[in-house]
């Protein structure tokens, strides 16, 4: 296992681990400077709160913003809201499957993109509608979606 | 002259922001002040900037892009015509004036960022009103006058919720303000909390104040990171203005106020799963009684209501429960925010007296359905609400009226369907959602809607047989009866709702396996008719797997064997040769 | 603490206010389902077991987490807390993988419990082990002898090499405790007043003599032979079950005080009616003692005998001349005992005579080898077309040559004459083992299918006759094997000890969880080869009637016994899920979908943890850190893909932490847990 710069966590864990209840905001903290949420980090948050490392697993597995593994440099977030649904997201979903040959929750091999299903992300009038590294995409069809993919490919190649 | 760029999440995601950058450059020199709001709620027009003279809205332009900065400069800098082809149409200007706004009210109006933009507009002065001149009681009474209840779905009487949480023993007391918008379908929460902060902080300091609560917390979902930030900044500049922390307004009256972040559970708008969840575990429910008002946050007494339950707050106490109650129905008071979203010309946020029809949302102010399709259901409630058909559009919102159609008033997502819907497809959907966001503490959910789910999936791949409708039915009344909390308990509503009005989908499914709405892949195929064919080749060009072929001029085949179902040979045929069977 | 009244299912009581409707209703012996309820824990909700109703309240409530209140009226069994409660079980055991039972115990037409036996001879704990078998089955050291052991054919050791060698293990420990001079005897209850009479002493009437005086009643059993035992002592040679066995078996049936009457016949020695009206209940297990015929010309000749009155002249040892060449017609196990007997008479050709081949032969393998290690030959594919004779007696038999066409229903391939092929041999005895029927002589009054037998209802056994009850060969579908005829037995005493008791309660098969496995979930077993019972060698064997099997050693016994896969659930006695899924009547099948799929059982310490039968209640999680004060378990995910773990699954750091203090496994309602000492 790859071990991660414990001391990057040291300050949220002084200002937070004494406050009952800050598990949630630590974690989110944690994945904030990793990426995810390391094993060993984990560890390092039982051992400053005193919450067992089998109550941090539960809680990391529980919310889905959580992640106990890297993810791939452009994270696809595909809105699963009620209104994108009805124009067509699945059809967006399938594009992008096909293009990057990965599946929900999946990072492709060459660690540039990962896919996730999210639920609604609130720009419902621009459905569907998918955010990529906090940029969001509306109106897309099957077609647009993989444009986007493909340029960000593009635009990762000549960086 | 002030530029105004409408700067909500939608809005940004439309393109504000670079059209923002673009008139910063643009404007550089130019006599105008730019600046931002939130959302006016008119998303299908987004990116939206007005254009304001002495405190006045002179223009407001639609779907600007970057490219129209220089329009914008021009018309600043006196050409009068520059901006003509962006202005709003008079019909799309009636989206707004045909609504009633009080949750609303400074949203796209001011400055979110700008705490003495909200002061200017009566901004707390009905916490100042509250905190000089009334007891909390008086305050619950006027709340109780009102009729408002919460705007999260379930629309229990607020005054109920805060007396109940007043009259409990204890010094330490919790205000929650649940923000946690999980309808994937409703957005109004978000663009309260973005466009006008303060308001919300203003609410909940009066109903802290009306409990008797030292402690307000925010509970918002971490998708919504623009409203965070948003609040976080009108939390600090009210602190500041001493709207927060000791003895606000020099009262005596001590409440301070902190933003929780969610991490992604839709569970977590339950009341006893979003305490569980603020205090750092599981956001699994907790068995009620005890009620949050009795044994809440940290086992305390606690009052929970929605963002747009607190955004009411205000305007009811300084305009008096009268006037709020003097809108609306026998059973429902005053107003309720809408996310109209969907198959409807014009979306975006609708608040309107309660009392009105789905008629006039949908097609009065929303301007009926996108390409004069048919109209087919509306959904409402999301994930915990049903879908309402075409025979039942005079139906008033009201909590009883709508609830007695099988959906429910919910948080006010609102999803215009046509045609072109499968409502079995539908209810899988929303099953399919409830399944994945099931806490997976009771037995009913946890299973119960995994196999409703898997019915459901067998239904719409053709694989459904005789009986499972009424085993589907069976397992509906179970769950509904047996779940612990509310998510359980409603998630079947979106699956009985649509068996109610739309069987006959459900069985052209099982019995025909035919998808009437030809939405569900499994049950289609795609021919061409050789006859219609001029051999354009679009078809052939657009699909994604090869699946057509074909020379020029010539008749197309699809082979059958390859096509995935996608539908974009259906959809870019100018000949209406392809055919859906 | 002040008390109050509450109404439970219409009755008063009186309790003390801040108790729970589960603790209010459990004191007063009310019984509400629980499965993720303890004393010892706060309630959690999760189960939706123990529901109930309240007057005007309109939601369903959890007993285990309601409080109740003065003039609170609550219904715990109404058909709405019913439904809800077998739905949430129903979905429980959707996605619960598990064999509540093993293959064995299932396949038993008497449900012995086999492996619970084969696990305490493998302690050495023989008269535990007799003890467990004589739940079932009363004469363990016979059938452990005789029977063709469906059990054995069901054994996942198949999977593995060869199955285990119950049926030899019953009658090792049974042979031991009926030689430890203390065995097994069971206690029966005080005495009941009601009386049963039995008619036939064979297996079947023994087992229900056995279980109804052990309840109690007063039995007498009536029997046309001069002894007890019916086929076993009758239709069974010597050489495979020595009477002496069952002798001392039926000793202890009469050590029980059942009435043996021997030597009696209905219709002749007493009337059918004369016994109906003496006791309260009767029972009728004649058996099917007479040989069914083929329709061959020349089967009245002399020389041409039935199977089993072959058979029964031998026990009863009736002279018996069958000359030097022996025909014997039928492929069954009544067959393989002829011809093994005619060999023993000094015979010096046996043939079999079988119309299809060895595959398709019913007996059972072993018997079909030893019999030709003994000198029977087979003639496959013939089939008797004419006995011939000679002064009225037998002197050959023409054969119609056979081939095998296509299946039949049974997927069997069905044998097909060749036109014209015959052979002929000269014969001298030819002995018809094709079947049995039943003798309905002076049961006039009962009413009979189409095949003959006694009309029976399968899961009540009464007959046409109010207070007369049947199992057994004489029954339905006819003769079968003698396990067949024990389960039957057993179950009819308990519908007839309902039926003394006021009340006749039907047998409903109980529901089990049953999981599929193929030979892949085998593949990592270590292959020991199954034991083999000693036996006397053919050339001494075939010359006389003494036991051919010498039994198992103790040593071999017990090897033997640890060869067992312990497939059925550890948990199964204690387990609430499924006395509640019968309780409730349960379907899971029509839920039928996706399971928690987690195949590696983790070890923790000494607890082995097996999630595929967990039902997250989640009390180990709770007993662990409310209880124990560790911690060391938690729910992981969220929604139907719920599953407990040990933190990150690391075990040897958790290892560390647990105490084994086991509460985890007292807890757990089902069989996901379980203490590995």
């Amino acid at each position: 296992m790859m071990e991660s710069n414990l001391s990057k966590i040291e300050p949220v864990l002084d200002r937070y681990a004494a406050e009952p209840g800050s598990l949630i905001t630590i974690l989110q903290h944690t994945q904030e400077i990793y990426g995810y949420i390391p094993k060993d980090v984990m560890y390092r948050i039982s051992e400053r709160t005193g919450i067992t490392p089998a109550e941090i697993m539960g809680v990391a597995t529980f919310y889905s913003q959580f992640r106990l593994k890297p993810i791939g440099r452009y994270l696809i977030m595909l809105c699963q809201g009620t209104a994108c649904h009805v124009n067509g997201s699945e059809k967006i979903a399938a594009a992008i499957t096909n293009e990057l040959g990965i599946s929900d929750g999946e990072t492709t091999d060459d660690g540039l993109f990962s896919l996730k299903s999210v639920a609604c992300l609130g720009c419902c009038s621009l459905s569907p509608v998918m955010m990529i590294n906090g940029e969001t995409y509306g109106r897309l069809t099957p077609d647009k979606a993989v444009e986007i993919l493909r340029s960000l490919r593009k635009e990762s190649e000549n960086k | 002259m002030k530029i105004v760029v409408g700067e909500g999440s939608c809005g940004i995601a439309a393109g504000a922001a670079k059209v923002y950058s673009a008139l910063e450059s643009a404007l550089n020199g130019v006599n105008a002040e730019l600046t931002f709001t939130g959302c006016n709620g008119m998303c299908f027009l987004e990116p939206i900037v007005d254009i304001c003279d002495k405190g006045n809205l002179i223009k407001r332009l639609v779907r600007v892009t970057p490219g129209d900065a220089g329009k914008i400069a021009a018309f600043v800098n006196g050409d009068g015509d520059a901006v003509k082809d962006l202005e709003i149409s008079d019909d799309d200007k009636a989206f707004l004036d045909k609504q009633t706004r009080i949750a609303l009210r400074h949203c796209g109006v001011i400055n979110p960022e700008k705490i003495e933009e909200y002061t200017a507009t009566d901004g707390y002065k009905a916490l100042r009103k509250v905190l000089t001149s009334m007891t909390p009681e008086e305050v619950i009474e006027v709340i109780k006058t009102s009729g408002l209840a919460g705007r999260g779905g379930a629309g229990f009487p607020t005054w109920f919720k805060w007396n109940a949480a007043r009259q409990s023993p204890g010094e330490e007391k919790y205000l929650i303000c649940n923000a946690d918008e999980g309808d994937p379908g409703a957005f109004m929460d978000r663009a309260v909390i973005e466009s006008d902060p303060h308001n919300l902080i203003e609410g909940m300091l009066i109903g802290a104040y009306a409990i008797g609560a030292k402690e307000a917390i925010v509970y918002v979902r971490a998708e919504y990171p623009l409203a965070i930030s948003r609040l976080e900044k009108a939390i600090s500049q009210a602190e500041e203005a001493g709207y927060l922390g000791d003895s606000i307004l020099g009262s005596g009256f001590n409440c301070k106020m902190r933003i929780k972040a969610g991490a992604g559970a839709f569970v977590c708008g339950e009341e006893t799963a979003l305490i569980e969840s603020l205090q750092g575990e599981r956001g699994m429910p907790r068995l009620k009684p005890p009620f949050p008002a009795a044994s809440g946050y940290w086992y305390k007494p606690s009052n929970i209501n929605n963002v747009e339950t607190f955004a009411n707050v205000s305007w009811i106490i300084l305009n008096g429960g009268e006037a709020f109650a003097a809108m609306g129905t026998e059973n429902s008071k005053g107003t309720k925010v809408f996310a109209l979203t969907g198959k409807v010309k014009k979306g975006g946020l609708v608040e309107i007296p309660m009392g009105k029809t789905l008629r006039d949302v949908i097609f009065d102010i929303g301007g009926g359905i996108k390409e004069d399709k048919e109209f087919k259901a509306v959904q409402m409630g999301g994930p915990s609400g049903g879908c309402i058909p075409a025979s039942l559009l005079d139906t008033r919102i009201d909590y009883k009226e709508l609830a007695a159609t099988g959906a429910i008033m919910g948080s006010g997502g609102m999803v215009v369907m046509d045609s072109s819907t499968c409502m079995v497809s539908m209810a899988r959907f929303f099953l399919d959602f409830t399944a994945k966001e099931s806490c997976g503490k009771c037995v009913h959910c946890r299973i119960g809607t995994k196999r409703m789910l898997e019915m459901l999936d067998r239904i719409v791949k053709g694989k459904g047989k005789d009986g499972d409708i009424e085993l589907l039915e069976e397992l509906c009344f179970a769950v509904k009866d047996g779940a612990l909390c509310g998510l359980g308990q409603t998630a079947p509503n979106p699956v009985l709702s649509t068996i109610r009005y739309f069987r006959d989908e459900y069985e052209a499914h099982i019995n025909e396996k035919r998808c009437p709405a030809h939405s569900c892949g499994d049950l289609l195929s795609y021919s061409i008719d050789p006859a219609a064919c001029r051999g354009c080749t679009l078809c052939s060009k657009k699909c994604p797997v090869g699946a057509i072929s074909g020379t020029v001029k010539n008749p197309h085949t699809i082979d059958s064997e390859a096509c995935v179902k996608c539908g974009s040979c259906f959809n870019v045929c100018k000949f209406g040769a392809v055919k859906v069977n | 603490m002040n008390s109050i009244k509450v109404k439970i299912d219409g009755r008063e009581y009186v309790c003390e206010n801040g108790m729970t409707v589960l603790q209010v209703a459990r004191a007063n012996g009310i019984d509400i389902p629980a499965l993720c309820f303890i004393d010892e824990l706060k309630p959690y909700g999760a189960c939706g077991i123990c529901t109930v109703e309240a007057a005007n309240t309109p939601k369903l409530l959890r007993a285990c987490a309601t409080t109740v209140f003065d003039g609170m009226e609550i219904s715990t069994n109404s058909d709405r807390i019913r439904r809800s409660r077998k739905t949430a079980l129903e979905l429980l055991l959707s996605d619960h993988t598990g064999d509540c039972r093993g293959p064995c115990s299932l396949n038993c037409p008497a449900g012995t419990d086999c492996q619970g036996y084969v696990k305490l001879i493998s302690e050495g704990k023989y008269k535990e082990a007799t003890a467990l078998v004589k739940e079932r089955v009363p004469l363990p050291a016979s059938i452990g002898r005789v029977c063709p052991h469906p059990c054995e054919t069901a054994c996942r050791r198949n999977f593995v090499e060869q199955p285990l060698s119950i049926a030899f293990l019953k009658a090792f420990a049974a042979d031991r405790d009926l030689a430890s001079g203390d065995k097994y005897m069971p206690d029966p209850a005080p005495s009941s007043g009601k009386s049963v009479g039995i008619i036939g002493g064979g297996p079947a009437g023994l087992t229900a003599a056995y279980f109804l005086a052990v309840k109690g009643h007063a039995v007498t059993v009536y029997d046309s032979m001069p002894k007890m035992g019916g086929m076993l002592r009758y239709g069974i040679p010597q050489y495979r079950l020595p009477k002496e066995v069952l002798d001392m078996e039926i000793d202890t049936i009469e050590k029980l005080g059942v009435t043996l009457r021997n030597n009696i016949r209905i219709g002749k020695d007493i009337s059918f009616d004369e016994i109906k009206t003496k006791y309260d209940a009767t029972l009728v297990a004649i058996g099917a003692w007479q040989s069914s015929s083929m329709g061959v010309p020349g089967e009245e000749l002399d020389g041409v005998i039935g199977g089993i009155d072959f058979l029964r002249s031998i026990a009863l040892g009736n002279p018996v001349s069958i000359g030097k060449n022996v025909a014997v017609c039928g492929g069954g196990n009544t067959a393989m005992d002829a011809c093994r007997s005619a060999v023993r008479l000094g015979a010096e050709n046996v043939y079999v005579i079988y119309r299809r081949t060895r595959d398709e032969m019913p007996a059972e393998k072993v018997e079909i080898d030893e019999a030709e290690e003994e000198g029977v030959q087979y003639r496959f594919l013939c089939n008797p077309d004419e006995i011939t004779g000679e002064n009225g007696r037998v002197n050959g038999i023409k054969l119609q040559k056979m081939r095998l066409g296509e299946p039949d229903a049974g997927g069997r391939r069905r044998p097909v004459p060749i036109e014209g092929e015959f052979e002929y041999t000269d014969i001298d005895t030819v002995i018809m083992a094709i079947g049995q029927r039943i003798s309905p002589e002076g049961f006039d009054e009962l009413e009979f299918n189409q095949r003959g037998n006694i009309s029976a209802d399968e899961s009540t056994f009464r007959t046409s006759v109010e207070g007369v009850f049947a199992v057994g060969d004489a029954t339905n579908r006819g003769a079968s094997i003698a396990i067949e005829a024990i389960g039957e037995a057993q179950k009819a005493s308990e519908v007839i000890d309902s039926y003394l008791n006021g009340g006749i309660i039907p047998y409903k098969k109980p529901y089990f969880v049953e999981k599929t496995v193929t030979e892949a979930d085998f593949a990592d077993r270590e292959r020991i080869p199954r034991a083999k019972m000693p036996q006397r060698s053919p050339e001494e064997r075939k010359h006389d009637f003494n036991e051919i099997n010498l039994g198992l050693s103790e040593e071999t016994a017990k090897a033997e016994a640890k060869r067992c896969l312990e497939c059925g659930c550890h948990d199964y006695y204690d387990c609430k899920l499924i006395k509640y899924a019968n309780q409730y009547d349960v379907s899971p099948a029509k839920y039928a979908g996706e399971k928690h799929n987690c195949d590696k059982e983790t070890q923790l310490v000494s607890i082995e943890r097996d999630q595929n039968k967990c039902i997250l209640c989640n009390l180990c999680v709770r007993v662990c850190d409310e209880e124990a004060g560790k911690g060391i378990i938690g729910l992981v995910g969220r929604g139907f893909t719920t599953v407990i773990k040990p933190e990150f699954d690391n075990v040897p750091e958790v290892t560390a932490f647990c105490k084994d203090c086991l509460k985890c496994v007292a807890s757990c309602p089902t069989g996901a847990l379980k203490a590995l000492k």
